[in-house]
């Protein structure tokens, strides 16, 4: 079965040919701990995509245009915009190091010319403003042609400066920085639906945020406990609904999660609904806690499901059922064998995120091994796929991977022991109109696409 | 890949991951160490279940032998038929001492610095008495060992890691010890071992400041890798074992103030503060309230210069090392260098108990999960009062949370 799990809306319920088309990113083996990919984000239609890495930089691509003359390009993703988002601080009164790491990107919706996008690091949410140059002024009275200022004495005559093209330019301004809110490391970052409001979550607090005010933020959610001592449970993701501007939902760590309601009161500690899923005691181990903790919660696009990540699977909850998810996905139960050693060299600790595509018929998240899974909801199908430079072939038509639990390998199989756990892909990103996804594999990003058409 | 699911070498790596993770890039990562305490606290009761199931049956030998008033002490440490699920901490605890009752939350960090402690004590009791000496959560003890009776006792990180039976000087055996797999070592505090005491975050950081903490802990080695559980399945019973807990009545106490820097020993003391903190504690006699040491006869330890640490006390310092608010007397001596310490031996399984009652109860949420055990009746063992005690010990908590 080739190719199986995945659908964009176009493509409906045929199976898909998922084919390499780009990859970013240095060939390195050695991989500068700077460059690695910590976040991806399509933009709302698709053409712009984000990527944040662990040294503080935001790389936009921009899709191309499809052109007549080259059919083979069919939209590729190049680079549009390049800069330093966010730099190490330093906080003198904790002695404390702030990570510049990009922890998260979302884009604004579009309304005008100009891009807009949130990036953040653990402590500090900045709003930058992406836009094009491609004209400038010439003749102008005031100023030299090289920007020198002229004495105002010394102009004579005046005239009309005339605008000129010249070579686009991506300029990239940081116009909000909302700083100094959070106490705990931020996990999230949330636009809401009304275009003017936004939230960020940390591990023990929600706030939020009006988009042009960067010296207030009011705290919407407050879960520490009066004596930290207490602490049972940290918040672990937050996404506002797509279309309500005035609910959202938090997970935590203890593999809940909690739909508020903004309008219910002023601060949210009270939930108007509660997801979970009751633990199955035949399953406990050490790690019970750990793997049921929820790494990210994302919306369906229609707003009426939710998806968690855990260790271990990805489940679909149906927003009016709050007793259990509707769906669940193993991702690679054959870890569960493996958790001890997880637990040793910490990749228990990896949060995996999840993705909706557009018509919210198919979900995808990362595994280890440079793996990735999609999972079809309406064919019930799934597939692993690998993101390797081996598979790097212009078009080249990705083969579905197997992992053998145990007992007799088969060919084409891979066994658990030789998964090499450093390569993970922990972000992914479908385009939200297309079958096109991105896949951070460490320091590389890479494109595929279907091969529909 | 596999590991042993060994439930001491899992507390010995979550020791390590919550140390090493205050010298991390960003500060620490509350989800993370949170995470770390729930695996901490799952071990931790399946290794005292273990342990407790053990030392029950120890205990049922040793009443035959035992003179009575000893026993006596038995039969209140041994609280037998306590459900292993709710044996955080038994007989392991404070092996001496009625220190049962309910603590104060004043005496509750003192306790703790006691129970420390309590492994130089044992330590102590090993070379002069031929019992084998009680199990304390004492993490710290361990201080007589390598220097004989003179010796000086760090903080619990380095005592941690004296075996109590594997000391050669020791010249007293330990109650034989449950034929089994080697134990093993605690590779977080070997490396700190010896170190500065402060900097054995990981088995100190309850009372140590968690300001301290980075700045030791940097100057802490790297924590050496692991021993592969060589063990297969669980270790079983590697300690000596403490079952003769009344031994601990008639016998020293040697106590590290671990904010004055005072190493106190007593002639005649129980581990006492909370032993005594309620007016019935059998063992002390005595009804003596507050936390403090029984003092009779205290002596004074050596003192060596350099010792000293940068009091990087922050506001958790205060809870920690506070004087005893009144009660009995404490002689305060000043903190000793552990010198010659942590010999040949790498830490001894045996001590993660200590270890375990540092760790134990991380966030006292997660102790309140078992409540099982705060229901009953306190019975004249040092179970709930360990419990009660560590229980809201949250001090290396305070370092995660200190930011």
């Amino acid at each position: 079965m080739a190719g199986a799990g995945g659908g964009g809306c176009p493509a409906g319920g045929n199976d898909l040919q998922w084919c390499f088309s780009q990859v970013k990113g240095a060939v390195d083996e050695d991989v500068a701990e700077a460059d690695v990919i910590s976040t991806v984000e399509f933009s709302h239609s698709g053409d712009l995509l984000a990527t944040g890495d662990k040294g503080g930089r935001v790389v936009i691509f921009q899709r191309e245009q499809e052109n007549k003359s080259r059919p083979h390009s069919r939209g590729e993703y190049n680079v549009y915009s390049t800069f330093q988002s966010h730099e190490p601080e330093f906080d003198y009164l904790k002695s404390l190091e702030i990570e510049e790491k990009i922890n998260k990107i979302r884009w604004l919706p579009r309304q005008s010319a100009a891009r807009f996008l949130l990036s953040t690091n653990d402590k500090t949410i900045k709003l930058w403003k992406i836009s094009e140059r491609d004209k400038r002024a010439e003749g102008c009275n005031l100023q030299d042609e090289d920007g020198r200022l002229r004495d105002p004495s010394s102009v004579t005559a005046l005239r009309v400066p005339i605008l000129k093209p010249m070579d686009l330019m991506v300029e990239a301004n940081p116009r909000r920085i909302f700083a100094n809110a959070h106490t705990y490391h931020i996990n999230s970052i949330s636009v809401n639906s009304d275009h003017e409001t936004y939230l960020s979550a940390d591990d023990l607090r929600i706030n939020l945020w009006h988009l042009e005010i960067t010296d207030r933020s009011f705290n919407i959610v407050d879960i520490k406990p009066a004596n930290m001592e207490e602490l049972t449970e940290v918040i672990t993701a937050a996404e506002f609904h797509p279309h309500q501007c005035n609910v959202l939902v938090y997970s935590s760590s203890k593999g809940t999660i909690r739909l508020c309601d903004m309008r219910s009161s002023a601060l949210c500690d009270r939930h108007s609904k509660f997801f979970e899923e009751p633990e199955d005691p035949s399953s406990r181990s050490f790690f019970s806690e750990i793997i049921s903790s929820v790494s990210d919660v994302k919306f369906s696009h229609s707003g009426r499901y939710m998806m968690t990540r855990d260790y271990l699977s990805v489940k679909v909850w149906d927003l009016n059922m709050e007793s259990r998810p509707v769906e669940t996905h193993q991702v690679h139960e054959y870890l569960r064998s493996k958790l001890c050693s997880l637990y040793e060299n910490d990749c228990i600790f990896d949060k995996f995120e999840c993705c909706w595509n557009g018509c919210d018929s198919a979900i995808m998240t990362g595994s280890y091994n440079n793996f990735f899974r999609m999972f079809d909801r309406t064919t019930w199908r799934d597939v692993t796929l690998e993101a390797s430079r081996e598979n790097s072939k212009p078009r080249a038509s990705l083969k579905p991977r197997r992992v053998c639990a145990g007992g007799k390998r088969k060919k084409d199989e891979v066994s658990v022991d030789s998964l090499d756990f450093s390569k993970k892909i922990l972000h992914t990103a479908w385009h939200p109109a297309e079958n096109i996804i991105a896949v951070a594999a460490t320091n590389n990003l890479y494109i595929f696409q279907d091969k529909a058409n | 890949m596999e590991c042993a699911l060994d439930a001491q070498s899992l507390i010995s790596i979550s020791l390590r991951k919550i140390h090493s993770s205050r010298t991390q890039r960003g500060g620490i990562k509350l989800h993370k160490n949170l995470l770390v305490s729930y695996v901490l606290r799952n071990a931790r009761q399946l290794y005292l279940s273990e342990r407790y199931a053990e030392l029950y049956r120890r205990q049922q030998q040793q009443q035959q032998q035992q003179p009575p008033h000893h026993q006596h002490q038995h039969l209140a440490y041994a609280a037998p038929g306590m459900p292993a699920s709710a044996a955080d901490f038994g007989p392991l605890q404070l092996g001496g001492g009625g220190d049962a009752e309910a603590r104060e939350p004043v005496a509750r960090h003192q306790l703790h610095q006691l129970h420390q402690l309590h492994q130089l004590h044992l330590q102590q009791q090993l070379h002069q008495h031929q019992h084998p000496a009680p199990r304390g959560c004492a993490a710290a003890a361990a201080g007589a060992p390598a220097g004989g009776a003179g010796a000086l006792s760090e903080l619990p990180g380095c005592a941690a890691l004296q075996p109590p039976h594997g000391a050669p000087h020791r010249g007293q055996p330990l109650e034989p010890l449950q034929p089994g797999p080697a134990p093993l070592p605690p590779p977080a505090p070997t490396a700190l071992c010896p170190r500065d005491p402060r900097a054995s975050a990981a088995c100190s950081a309850p009372s140590a400041p968690p300001g301290a903490a980075p700045q030791a802990a940097t100057a802490a080695s790297p924590p050496a890798s692991p021993a592969p559980a060589s063990s297969p399945g669980f270790y079983r019973g590697a300690y000596p074992a403490p079952s003769d807990f009344g031994v601990h009545c008639s016998s020293q106490t040697t106590v590290l103030d671990l904010d004055t820097h005072v190493v106190t020993t007593v002639e005649n003391g129980y581990l006492h503060q909370d032993c005594c903190a309620s007016a019935h504690c059998p063992c002390c006699g005595q009804g003596a309230p507050g936390p403090g040491l029984a003092s009779a006869a205290g002596c004074k330890r050596k003192y060596y210069p350099g010792q000293e640490e940068e009091d990087d006390d922050d506001e958790d310092a205060g809870d920690l090392g506070a004087e005893p608010p009144g009660g009995v007397p404490f002689a305060p001596c000043k903190r000793a260098r552990f010198e010659d310490f942590c010999p040949d031996s790498s830490p001894d399984a045996s001590n993660i108990s200590n270890l375990i009652s540092i760790f134990g109860s991380g966030f006292s949420g997660l102790v309140s999960r078992q409540p099982d055990s705060s229901e009953q009746p306190p019975p004249l063992n040092g179970q709930l009062c360990a419990k009660q005690a560590l229980a809201s010990l949250g001090a290396w908590t305070r370092a995660i949370v200190a930011f």
